[in-house]
This record gives C-alpha cells, sequence and structure tokens, in this order.
C-alpha cells in the first residue's frame, strides 16, 4: 500500500491529539464545564480565606511587636 | 511575606482595602470582560467564575504589593532621617520670620 495510504489510518489516534474542523465542537455556553467552573469558585473562595488569614497573622504581629497587645 | 524581610513586620499592614488591590482587582475586571466580548460573549454576564477570579487575583496580588510598598518606603524614609542625624552642619535650622516682619505696612487709599 503506498505510504500516504497507511498514514490515513492515523486518523483514528489523531483526533485524541489535535482538533480539526471535521471532529471539534465549538463551545457551548448553555452547557458549562461544571468542573472548570467549581475550580475557579473554589479557588476564589480559597485566595480570599488566604488573604483574610494573611491580614489578620500580618495585624498580629504588627501588635505584638509594637507592644500594643 | 515571601519577598520581605523579618524586619518588616513591625510595620502596620495595609488594609484589606487599598488602592493597588481596588486597582488590581478593576484590571483583573476589565480583563476578564475583554476575554468576554473577544470571545463574543455578554461582557458582564458571561463567564462570572473567571471575573470573580480575576478579581481575587488582583487583589490579592495588590494586596502584597501595597505591603511591598510600604516597605520600601518605609527604609527610604529610614535612611533618610539617619543621613539627617548623622549630618547636622549640612541640615541648618532656617531662622523664620513672621509676616508682619515681610509685609511692608499697610496704607489703605479708599
Amino acid at each position: 500500500m503506498p505510504l500516504g495510504r497507511l498514514l490515513l489510518r492515523t486518523s483514528a489516534v489523531n483526533k485524541m491529539i489535535s482538533r480539526n474542523s471535521f471532529v471539534a465542537s465549538k463551545p457551548d455556553p448553555s452547557k458549562p464545564n461544571m468542573l472548570r467552573v467549581g475550580l475557579a469558585f473554589g479557588s476564589t473562595a480559597f485566595l480570599w480565606a488566604l488573604l483574610f488569614k494573611q491580614h489578620s497573622t500580618d495585624v498580629h504581629e504588627y501588635k505584638t511587636r509594637n507592644g500594643l497587645q | 511575606m515571601g519577598l520581605l524581610p523579618d524586619e518588616a513586620k513591625v510595620l502596620p499592614p495595609p488594609g484589606i482595602v487599598n488602592r493597588n488591590s481596588v486597582w488590581f482587582g478593576l484590571c483583573g475586571w476589565a480583563t476578564a470582560m475583554l476575554h468576554n466580548s473577544l470571545n463574543r460573549r455578554p461582557a458582564l454576564k458571561a463567564g462570572v467564575h473567571r471575573q470573580a477570579l480575576f478579581i481575587t487575583v488582583g487583589w490579592f496580588i495588590g494586596y502584597h504589593l501595597t505591603k511591598y510598598e510600604n516597605y520600601k518606603y518605609a527604609t527610604l524614609d529610614r535612611d533618610m532621617n539617619e543621613y539627617i542625624r548623622l549630618h547636622p552642619n549640612e541640615f541648618p535650622e532656617k531662622e523664620r520670620k513672621t509676616f508682619a516682619e515681610i509685609v511692608e505696612p499697610f496704607h489703605p487709599i479708599r
């Protein structure tokens, strides 16, 4: 068989690695990727918690070092 | 404090709401809205999770940037005051005149 015909066989595997217009799907806003949304909101909450904790640690450190409390 | 030395903890920490945080938060929000509009989605109503995440990341970076800025300015002030203290001859006390001594007498012509 010519090499070109052989290489056509890779199209089944190739679909997993590359996207072409016959295979790929457009992002559908009516079906959100809940994992990604959950991760985004989760990391948002985590960062806010981290920020508030860091702030309270800083305030405590400041007060201890300057003998205010 | 990751990039700040231990002595920086003597300084008062910035509030949660501070200038840099607000600015970076707004920049993050603008980035998320731009991302929406470039992907032909409604700018404000789409991808709220993305907007929230970007605002939070900006706010976080702004808080730590404010801490770093406070430390840098505090070290500059300390070095400046130390220099002034060690070189008093370069900073003589200027004698101050009151306005009464400088200003000419007022003769109203009515």
